[in-house]
């Protein structure tokens, strides 16, 4: 996890809307009859929309807003006649204290671009060794430093970047090596996985899926793999093992990701294969599923060591974000 | 219909001459190759020539630009496997039967040796699951053409050319030649020449010099760093003509070399040497491929391209530039006996001997380095190679290219 110095960086984020959206009520910022939305709402905080319904629902629960005739709650407790203000919250200059402020940022805009970040560090990697500077990043991304920081503390967290000698973080090589033993990895965990979660596997999905893959010519190994994992492997009942597997497959995934951008066509291979496999799973017994899940891991293993060395040649200007400086 | 667009009285059609469009390199499209193929064959051949970097990039990301594909069996791990290829079938390839061993095989003979690296018959057979292997099956992903055993070449001023002098790989490392010393730059090629070179001259191993791990490429890579800041490299060079250049201006003492360079030389031509390297040679294969999207009448064209490509002139023509062919009987019926003894059986040049485009390539009274094509093909210990750290390896390479070519700025 993510370490703040600010004590409300520990409390839930409904908690602090909830906070906010008080204060600014009883400080009258927030008229008696203004519609409260939960889009605009979750825009100011920067946050999503699940912790503003937590902090609405408090709200009305206290009785400082209530339902009415439309979309949304109307500010006030209802039991005086009200005409509804239509206006854009983020147009009122609501009364954020700077802790509050900061615990949402904190905890809300690192998770907001936390996602692009790990995508764009993990997929530059085939294209050799990055630097990032914490202050080009938080440029690039419009947050202040501490933001940044926590970004990087994530992605060091995750294995994509590290410090160097000189303590500049640095992301990549992605060398062969290092996209064997990771696939290495994944044949010895994931078919154990795959055992451990055949009482859990969520057959009716996979059902669903076999019938996809005969009837949608737009359907991805890619898609095919995440279903695999969300449906399947990662039902295993060990939090700790299924963590590893994700953690273990991120950059693998990234790197896919990058390529499939980069132009390379669709593998029928790779999804006949994820057809058997689901099949496999539907249908027999689960030790032939986890052989066979083997035997595809060391076949794509195969597959994508060859497909890394095309992107030795092709120019990589343009391929990556602008914080990312080849080394 | 029933109103025609074509009345009796109009023109007839007028319809346009088919067109094949050849991807390549300099090795193989060369002009009296296209000249011969449109007249034998009856329609246009467009050759679009390229280096080979972006040759190959261009084959695997834009497959529809071009209909054969001629390059060599070592990108194959990259233009393959980006699925920019459709398998060719063997029973469509008239004089398979009269192609080498040493594709098929991996070598001319049970006892010759095999070679580190991606020797040609690991990247020939489509084996189930759309991988290449030396298992035979019924499609191939390249058809072998035309391929040499290169090595580098030196100036018998500075190493010496009589019978006791045993050219080296370590040469290319060598003090005698500090300051004149050049590589050609192609990671799947010059990378190869200096990690021979560092074999040769001891001061490093590689347990599989064909397939480096990333810890012997950065040995290597320090190797050649130290070297270059002692002032070793005079260059690198990426064309033939950037090659001859660097001899004839004097510049190198020892340097990589492609066989039609020796022919391009004037004045250095009686001290510039071609060497049979005592450790070995460094050999490559081309080969030509089918873009994925041929289908129907082009993908007929296409066969009947290749197969006239091992029908005996195009190996004739290679031949000449000092490149050898997969079924060299075929070529023999095109090439002079005075052309054949030298080229193919290490005999002494009866006459003068004109390259492909008729300049003067071979002065009556020599005789190629290392032999006739049967020891020189037994002799190789390395192949062009795309290693599996290639995309880290090339990155480095690449690096010290521009390292060397600053220096040689400064």
């Amino acid at each position: 996890m993510i370490r703040s110095s600010n004590p409300l960086a520990q409390e839930p984020r409904y908690e602090l809307i909830t906070r906010v959206l008080r204060e600014n009520i009883l400080s009258g910022i927030l008229p008696a009859g203004f519609v409260l939305l939960e889009g605009p709402i979750a825009a100011v905080m920067q946050t999503s929309r699940v912790p503003v319904q937590a902090a609405l629902r408090q709200l009305l629960e206290a009785g400082l807003i209530h339902r009415f005739d439309g979309r949304g709650y109307l500010v006030g407790d209802g039991k005086t006649e009200v005409t509804p203000i239509r206006r854009d919250i983020r147009d009122l200059a609501l009364e954020v204290p700077d802790e509050v402020d900061d615990a949402l940022q904190t905890r809300g805009t690192w998770r907001h671009v936390y996602d692009q970040v790990e995508e764009e560090v993990a997929s530059c990697q085939i294209f050799g060794e990055f630097r990032i500077v914490e202050t080009e990043l938080a440029d690039h991304l419009g947050v202040s430093r501490t933001v940044v920081r926590d970004v990087l503390a994530r992605l060091q967290e995750r294995g994509l970047i590290r410090k160097s000698a000189s303590s500049h973080w640095i992301a990549g090589p992605l060398t062969a090596r290092t996209v064997s033993e990771k696939f290495e990895l994944r044949g010895i965990v994931e078919p154990a996985a795959l055992r451990l979660a055949a009482p859990h596997i969520r057959y009716a999905e996979v059902e669903a899926l076999l019938d996809r893959i005969g009837t949608d010519p737009g359907i991805t190994p890619d898609f095919l793999g995440d279903a695999l994992l969300e449906h399947c492997i990662a039902q295993a009942q060990n939090t700790a093992l299924v963590e590893m597997i994700r953690g273990n497959r991120l950059l693998l995934s990234a790197v896919d990701r990058a390529l499939i951008r980069l132009g390379l066509p669709r593998d029928e291979d790779t999804i006949e294969q994820y057809q058997t496999l689901f099949d496999l799973i539907s249908r027999h017994p689960i030790d032939s599923a986890c052989e066979y899940l083997r035997d595809h891991l060391s076949i794509t293993a195969r597959r994508y060591l060859a497909r890394m060395k095309i992107v030795a040649v092709i120019p990589d200007a343009g391929s990556f974000a602008a914080y990312l400086s080849p080394q | 219909m029933t109103h025609s667009a074509q009345s009796p009285l109009s023109a007839p059609p007028h319809l346009p001459r088919r067109r094949l469009r050849v991807l390549g390199t300099s090795i193989t499209l060369l002009p009296p190759v296209r000249e011969r193929a449109e007249a034998d064959l009856g329609f246009d051949v467009d050759f679009e020539l390229q280096d080979f970097l972006s040759c190959q990039r261009q084959a695997a990301m834009r497959p529809e630009t071009y209909d054969v594909y001629e390059q060599c069996f070592h990108n194959l791990d990259i233009v393959w496997f980006w699925g920019a290829l459709q398998p060719i079938d063997l029973s469509r390839i008239t004089d398979w039967d009269g192609v080498s061993d040493l594709v098929k095989l991996g070598g001319i003979s049970k006892y010759a040796g095999r070679g580190a690296g991606d020797a040609p018959v690991k990247k020939l057979y489509i084996q189930p699951g759309g991988f290449l292997g030396s298992k035979p099956s019924r499609h191939i992903s390249m058809l072998p053409t035309v391929h040499n055993m290169d090595s580098f070449g030196f100036d018998a001023r500075v190493f010496g050319n009589g019978p006791d002098v045993r050219p080296s790989w370590a040469w290319l490392l060598d003090r005698r030649a500090k300051g004149r010393i050049a590589l050609v730059d192609e990671p799947a090629i010059g990378f190869f020449d200096a990690a021979l070179a560092a074999e040769a001259s001891g001061e490093l191993q590689f347990a599989d010099i064909g397939n480096m791990t990333i810890d012997e490429i950065n040995a290597l890579m320090k190797l050649l760093e130290q070297r270059r800041v002692e002032g070793y490299f005079v260059g690198t060079w990426r064309e033939g003509g950037e090659a001859a250049a660097l001899v004839e201006q004097g510049r190198v003492a020892v340097q990589s070399m492609w066989s039609p360079v020796y022919g391009k030389l004037t004045a250095a031509r009686a001290h510039f040497v071609e060497s049979a390297p005592v450790e070995g040679y460094r050999a490559w294969h081309g080969g030509a491929s089918l873009s994925r999207h041929l289908r129907g009448a082009e993908l007929d064209m296409a066969y009947e391209y290749m197969n006239w490509w091992l029908s005996g002139f195009a190996g004739a023509v290679m031949a000449r530039q000092g490149y050898y062919i997969s079924n060299p009987a075929r070529a023999k019926d095109y090439l002079a006996p005075e052309e054949w003894a030298y080229w193919y059986d290490g005999a002494a040049a009866a006459r003068d001997l004109h390259g492909p485009s008729g300049d003067l390539a071979v002065t009556k009274g020599s005789r190629r380095a290392g032999g006739p094509y049967v020891d020189r093909v037994r002799r190789i210990v390395i192949w062009n190679t795309v290693m599996d750290e290639y995309n880290y390896a090339a990155r480095v390479w690449d690096r010290f290219v521009r390292r060397v070519a600053e220096g040689a700025e400064a």
